[in-house]
């Protein structure tokens, strides 16, 4: 960030006092949450917390019922019209990679920037060529996603929403789904992402990661926002016992 | 013992002619129907999407299930003789047994691809909707080749189902493969051995069609056999 102050009056993600109900049941309480650009979040916690619908909020798969979200300036609400230019600006990677299995490699990157951005045909398969080059897997271009194993699959699906160049990226739990011997062949990718300036936001369980590439740790419970804090400060000397108990569970 | 004489029916060309332009037919409105109906089918299981009003989807639903729950003839005397007395005009028979077959096709077309359409992962639509894909491109090119590719064992076997019903269309008089079987029985009263022939001659247009699905399969959807 070269202009702070800039920066402190345009927020990438603005969630304010939201609140998001199943039914009777509340999944998200009162979360406030401001994210800078070129931030980098990592949300944890145990399954239930919220955390994944949370993420899902701010391009609007999920809705909420209270509060105010706003992402990279457009406002969120439940029954919105234009949900497609929030969409163009956030990118998403889902736990079970969710690439198109009746379309190449190649094709999976180049059918929204053609059908939602109307690049022409050329332009759109340099970018997915340019992006599949730099997630290390221009070769399997003409391939089909079920012919690519776990984690090549996810890499190619992080190529696919950075081809769509969002100015955020959400990250839901990425590596879990995943084989452990391919863990790290993602999250590498995603290093390389984070290097670049990109806002992210990514709900995962893999600490090195959060240690290694995180500006702020968020740790979710039971629908709440616990706790947040820097890397070091969050695992070194966690301020609740429900954060302690957690990283007890799973360091 | 019975005794079987196929050569009664061999040796009339008369005969041979109106059995061979039976299959012709049969095989001919089959193929145009099961098209008509297939297109129309799709429209009807698009229809019934949640996205859609209501009503529209409520008429669909209903139609569908109006034309599954009654007997094909009786749609097909309503489409051959009632509709023209109600609508004051005359089409020929074989304009009615193509009408009566699409329109009693497309229903359980819609019924196969609409189960196909559930079938595909919510992970998909979510995937396409993320991308800033509209509803109708992400129904287009991700959500209906998956489907279609899913349900095409069921439409096939649909299809030869249906196909194996048409020869109640002999009852307007259209001369197709029962229609014409019929008519050398009736001549040459070898009515046994005449159905034998017709047996295999469905047989074999049978097969004739699952080899074409077999084709459309490879050619429609080259990435379905990779799938693990």
């Amino acid at each position: 960030m070269s202009d702070t102050e800039a920066a402190e009056e345009k927020f990438a993600v603005e969630v304010r006092a939201m609140s998001k109900w199943y039914g009777d049941f509340r999944v998200l309480h009162d979360i406030n949450l401001t994210v800078k650009d070129g931030e980098r979040i990592v949300i944890c916690g145990p399954s239930g917390s919220g955390k994944s619908t949370l993420i899902r909020c701010l391009n609007h798969l999920e809705t909420f019922q209270q509060g105010y979200v706003s992402v990279n300036g457009h406002e969120l609400n439940e029954g919105m019209k234009n949900v497609e230019a929030v969409r163009r600006d956030v990118g998403m990677v889902f736990q079970s990679f969710n690439l198109f299995p009746n379309l190449t490699v190649l094709d999976n990157c180049v059918l929204a920037q053609r059908k939602a951005l109307k690049r022409s045909k050329l332009e759109a398969r340099e970018i997915a060529m340019n992006y599949l080059e730099r997630v290390k897997i221009p070769e399997q271009s003409d391939k089909y996603p079920t012919q690519l194993s776990g984690g090549q699959q996810q890499r190619v699906a992080i190529a696919r929403a950075l081809c769509m160049e969002p100015k955020i990226m959400l990250f839901d739990e990425p590596t879990s789904a995943l084989d452990p011997e391919m863990v790290n062949e993602v999250l590498d990718t995603m290093i390389g992402l984070a290097d670049t300036g990109m806002t992210m936001l990514c709900v995962t369980h893999e600490m090195g990661f959060a240690r290694e590439v995180a500006d702020r740790v968020i740790f979710m419970d039971g629908g709440v926002i616990v706790e947040e804090n820097k890397p070091d400060e969050f695992f070194d000397n966690p301020q609740h016992n429900r954060t302690k108990t957690f990283l007890g569970q799973i360091l | 013992m019975f005794e079987f004489r196929f050569y009664e029916i061999w040796r009339s060309p008369e005969y041979v002619d109106a059995i061979l332009n039976g299959c012709l037919t049969s095989f001919t409105l089959t193929l145009i129907g099961g098209i008509t109906g297939f297109i129309m089918g799709l429209t009807l299981a698009i229809i019934q999407l949640p996205q859609n009003p209501a009503i529209i989807r409520l008429a669909s639903v209903s139609y569908v299930e109006f034309i599954r729950n009654t007997p094909f003839i009786v749609q097909l005397f309503f489409v051959a003789f009632g509709l023209p007395l109600l609508l004051d005009y005359q089409w020929s028979f074989t304009t009615s047994a193509l009408l009566a077959m699409t329109l009693n096709f497309s229903a359980y077309f819609a019924e196969v691809i609409r189960a196909g359409m559930n079938g595909v992962k919510t992970g998909q639509y979510e995937a396409a909707a993320s991308l800033s894909l509209t509803r109708w491109q992400s129904l287009q090119y991700v959500i209906l080749p998956q489907a279609l590719a899913n349900v095409l064992p069921s439409i096939s076997s649909q299809f030869i189902f249906l196909f194996l019903t048409t020869g109640l269309i002999s009852e307007i008089g259209v001369e197709e493969l029962t229609w014409s079987g019929r008519f050398v029985a009736d001549r040459t009263f070898r009515d046994f051995e005449v159905f034998i022939v017709l047996t295999v001659l469905y047989m074999l247009m049978v097969y004739i069609y699952l080899g074409g699905f077999q084709l459309i399969k490879r050619w429609a959807f080259p990435w379905w056999s990779d799938r693990r």
